[in-house]
């Protein structure tokens, strides 16, 4: 029989919620130790980095935490709202805002090489609706999965290529490496939600991974700005 | 001699206007930044817009002086860069 805590927090349900706290707090760390240096020189490359990471808090604080607060302060008991439609809209804000934070990430790395267009945030923006749409409506769905095959082939495509690049600076590479990896684990913590069976035996490691790829990143955000 | 970043311009700017100890006029100032005056001008409005300069009148003409925003500008201007090229971006 399982323990009363347990009906509360569910063992699993508990790794959920560490796992994006951890996400939010270091996205927001990042955000953050980056402000003055933003508001200082109001550089366009640092603006979409920062605006990636603030994507990112906001997509894990919807993937559970949301769902949490509404549980656990019974909100049913006061506003009268289907938990179908809770589900629906937090699922479709944490596609669009990790999509979005996947694509602002792409434009700060290659905005230079696309000539400053703004067009393609715009286009960014409207693709970010688009998967969180097809994400939302047709959840579990194998065009789910093809979407976001695709989507991970056009960004390894780019990264690809300004990989080659720099073939000849050798820390770009290794930064070109931690965003190679978190796109790929942006895909699979996407999958993992939208097709729960198919990675349950992987769930463990994909957060622990994506854990760390933060962690990574947030160390050489905290080394450089010297915060 | 490779071309200056923008970056690079605003701190040269701003280096000028901190040597000067706030006694340089905007003639001298676009003379000695090495840049067009269609671009000094840009450049001017921008700062004044970003306050991290400001404009001094008194009886012998308009001096530029830096705000803290412009010192701090100035003083954070290696990490800014060092963090640019360390994320790529």
């Amino acid at each position: 029989m399982r323990h009363p805590i347990e009906f509360l927090f569910p063992p699993e349900i508990g790794a959920e919620l560490i796992y994006s706290f951890v996400i939010v707090i270091c996205s927001l760390m990042i955000y953050y130790a980056t402000k003055e240096m933003y508001e200082l020189s109001s550089y366009k490359g640092l603006k979409y980095f920062r605006l990636s990471f603030l994507f990112f808090a906001l997509a894990y604080f919807f993937r559970y935490f949301i769902q949490f607060f509404l549980v656990f302060f019974n909100i049913q008991e006061i506003i009268d709202i289907s938990p179908r439609i809770i589900f629906d809209t937090s699922m479709f804000i944490f596609l669009y805002s990790s999509s979005m934070a996947v694509f602002c990430l792409l434009y700060s790395v290659m905005w230079k090489k696309w000539n400053h267009s703004k067009q393609k945030m715009y286009l960014f923006n409207a693709l970010a609706i688009i998967i969180a749409l097809i994400g939302t409506l047709f959840r579990g769905m194998l065009v789910s999965l093809g979407l976001n095959v695709i989507l991970l082939l056009f960004v390894s495509f780019i990264l690809f290529t300004a990989y080659n690049e720099n073939k000849k600076k050798r820390s770009k590479n290794s930064l070109l490496v931690i965003y190679f990896a978190l796109f790929i684990f942006w895909i699979l913590n996407v999958l993992s939600i939208l097709l729960p069976k198919f990675l349950q035996l992987y769930q463990l490691a994909i957060y622990l991974i994506s854990i760390f790829i933060f962690m990574v990143i947030l160390y050489k955000v905290l080394k450089k700005t010297g915060n | 001699m490779t071309k200056r970043g923008k970056l690079e311009i605003i701190k040269d700017i701003l280096r000028i206007i901190q040597k000067s100890n706030g006694l340089i006029k905007p003639t001298p100032l676009l003379r000695k930044s090495g840049i067009s005056s269609a671009s000094f001008k840009e450049y001017y409005t921008e700062l004044l817009q970003k306050e991290l300069i400001k404009e001094k009148t008194n009886p012998q003409g308009k001096y530029i002086n830096l705000t803290e925003k412009g010192f701090r500008f100035i003083e954070r201007y290696k990490t800014i860069i060092s963090f640019i090229e360390e994320f790529d971006l």
